[in-house]
């Protein structure tokens, strides 16, 4: 899952709120400012769940008023793709 | 007498004056056109409490006596006017006072903006006297919340938190101010209301292909069906809904935040659903062909159990918020808009129709229920029971009072018997249940400015949570009318006791205290009525008070609320009255 929003205080407390409230696993996650905007960021995740919930929370993690977009790829290579991107920008 | 200034004296204009903190965030809350203020002074408040003595010509504020009840306040004044209603607390205890109120409000969709205070931002994570950490413990129960720790960002965060509470799905925000940015001295402003968030797009732009996918839908269904949610009250659609049904021939059935949306007394109303609705509406819900949900989110006091909810229909769902499509329930079609803007699109391209025998199947339904339970609750013998009470009231009143309920049985029978006619009539704790609410909430629906009656009617239990409040009807001459339903029991665990745990009554029956002398020490007009011969007469004087009234009405210990869906059970499977082995 990659996930972009405004880089507040506590914007990743919401976005692993609602994770824990559908009890969704995360089992790797990397989050980051952006390079070019530190009051922007986002943040990277491979998360364990069906397809069928990702979408529910996609659109609950979008609800968030700070969140920007949700995307969803299948899989770990996608995870490990986007995360080394960012830590190659860093 | 700009143009008269020469250059020189433009450049000598005095620097601007300096103003605090907490003398901003007054002046923001003023040009939001706040009036009234719910709340309860502490240390961490204590300068915007300063700043209020100031500000009493144009801040009304009202000191409840307990944060619970200034949270309440501010839902039942939001919901009467639809304004955002607002409350303050302090630090610490008072913060987390709010947090029930703010869980209400986020899900029963109520805009209210909550300011509390909180210690120096030096102080921040040190264990300070009176300090919790406020904004993640109310994260999950907000739609945002946010720390101001500097006097400039005070304004600015008003301005955000009102447009987010008002704006889309309307919901609870909250503010949480350090002292220090409430004592900082900041340059005077100009203040501006926010208009958009770059990353928060509250207003779905309404997909005339969505519109059109729904209108081929409804005119080749056979027997449509309309489920109206409280977000036909927040869009202001009753019009366009009365409307549309009348246009398309479609029965509407409303659920209990939905109660006032649709007129009860309409030709084309089929009655309230959930677990205590009416007959008709749910069994048919399994029946029908296509199923219209308009502003409301298939709640499981709705749809019983999902697996066995409308299998057989197409589902239209059209909503504001974009999350409750497919959330429970399979959507065929979804229409991401405001019910309003949606329902008029509707209207034009829907067909007329007529669907005169698919009514008259809900009416012979209901018919059965007004014939098991209603005639014997409108016409009992022996104790009184609740419903002829709220068939009364609801006589009385002609459906046009503002009735606040709380949560039980008393609550369920009213939404059954009182006929609702105009949107914001009904406020009641739905989708939080919360025991307390409706003293609170009954006083910020009377200091919205309603010209209407407005009825609290609470049950024993609930009337105990927040009866401190009645303080604040005394301090403030608030005249609420006050109905307490006392049976001396929690009678909605009760009755799931007797239905389902073969009566084994673990600790729901309750020792209450003399009401009446409660009520009078409160310098409060108190009645008491235990004989029908005396009912009329005691809701015409209460009623007829001018000042507030509280009338207890003594009821039946053991009665229960039917129908009922038992839990797990279909809403198909809706029964009348007790199984016989209980």
């Amino acid at each position: 899952m990659i996930l972009y929003a405004d880089n507040n205080f506590s914007v990743l407390n919401r976005i692993i709120n609602i994770l824990n409230r559908r009890r969704v696993r995360i089992k790797k996650m990397m989050a980051h400012e952006n390079e070019d905007d530190f009051r922007r960021g986002g943040v990277v995740m491979l998360l364990f769940v069906t397809p069928d919930l990702m979408e529910k929370v996609k659109l609950q993690l979008e609800k968030l008023i700070e969140v920007e977009n949700v995307t969803i790829q299948e899989g770990s290579a996608a995870y490990f793709e986007q995360s080394e991107r960012i830590v190659d920008v860093d | 007498m700009d143009a008269l200034l020469t250059k020189t004296e433009e450049l000598v204009v005095p620097t601007k004056k300096k103003i605090s903190g907490s003398e901003a965030l007054l002046r923001s809350l003023v040009a939001e056109k706040v009036t009234t203020l719910f709340g309860y002074p502490g240390g961490a408040i204590m300068p915007v409490y300063d700043a209020l003595y100031g500000y009493a010509d144009q801040l009304t504020h009202i000191l409840v006596r307990h944060e619970q009840g200034a949270v309440h306040a501010a839902q039942g004044f939001a919901r009467v006017s639809g304004r955002v209603g607002v409350a303050l607390a302090t630090s610490g205890p008072g913060a987390t006072n709010l947090v029930t109120g703010l869980a209400d409000a986020l899900i029963d969709s109520t805009p209210i903006v909550c300011i509390t205070g909180q210690v120096f931002a030096h102080l921040l994570g040190t264990d300070a006297f009176q300090e919790i950490d406020v904004v993640n413990t109310t994260l999950p129960v907000t739609k945002w919340n946010v720390q101001v720790t500097e006097a400039k960002d005070i304004a600015p965060a008003v301005a955000k938190a009102f447009y987010i509470a008002r704006s889309g799905r309307p919901g609870p925000v909250l503010i949480d101010i350090t002292k220090n940015a409430q004592n900082e001295l900041i340059e005077e402003f100009e203040y501006k209301h926010c208009e958009s968030i770059r990353t928060y797009k509250p207003s779905p732009v309404l997909q005339i292909s969505q519109i059109e996918a729904a209108a081929k839908l409804i005119n080749s269904a056979k027997k449509p069906y309309i489920l109206a949610g409280q977000g036909i009250i927040l869009s202001g659609a009753t019009k366009e809904l009365v409307e549309f049904s009348e246009k398309t021939g479609i029965p509407v059935a409303c659920t209990l935040l939905g109660l006032g949306g649709f007129p009860t007394d309409h030709p084309n109303y089929v009655g309230f659903l959930g677990m205590h609705g009416n007959y008709g509406p749910n069994v048919l819900t399994n029946d029908c062909d296509v199923l219209i949900g308009i502003g409301m989110r298939f709640d499981d006091r709705v749809t019983g159990n999902v697996s066995k909810y409308a299998r057989q229909a197409k589902v239209i769902h059209i909503d504001i918020d974009k999350a409750e499509i497919n959330k429970i329930i399979k959507t065929e079609v979804a229409v991401l808009a405001d019910a309003k803007e949606a329902l008029q699109s509707l209207i034009k391209k829907c067909d007329a129709n007529k669907h005169t025998e698919w009514i008259d199947k809900f009416r012979a339904l209901n018919e059965i229920e007004n014939e098991k339970i209603v005639r014997k609750e409108f016409n009992p013998s022996g104790e009184l029971v609740m419903g002829e009470v709220i068939h009364l009231l609801s006589e009385m009143t002609k459906g046009e009072a503002v009735i606040v309920t709380d949560v039980g049985q008393h609550q369920m029978t009213t939404s059954r018997y009182y006929e609702y006619k105009k949107p914001r009539t009904n406020i009641t704790s739905g989708g939080a249940g919360t025991m307390g609410f409706a003293l609170p909430a009954a006083i910020g629906a009377k200091l919205a400015g309603s010209e209407k009656q407005v009825v609290a009617v609470i049950g024993d239990g609930g009337f105990q949570m927040t009866i401190q409040e009645l303080g604040t009807v005394m301090q403030y001459k608030v005249p609420v009318k006050i109905l307490v339903l006392n049976n001396n029991f929690l009678g909605m665990v009760r009755q799931w006791q007797q239905l389902f745990h073969e009566k084994r009554y673990s600790f729901t029956e309750m020792d209450n205290p003399d009401f009446v002398k409660l009520a009078e020490s409160y310098r409060i007009k108190a009645r008491k009525v235990e004989k029908r011969e005396e009912l009329q007469s005691a809701i015409r004087e209460m009623l007829e008070a001018k000042s507030s009234y509280f009338l207890e009405v003594v009821v039946g210990k053991e009665d229960n609320v039917f129908p009922m869906v038992p839990a797990g059970a279909s809403v198909s499977d809706i029964i009348l009255e007790a199984p016989t082995n209980v």
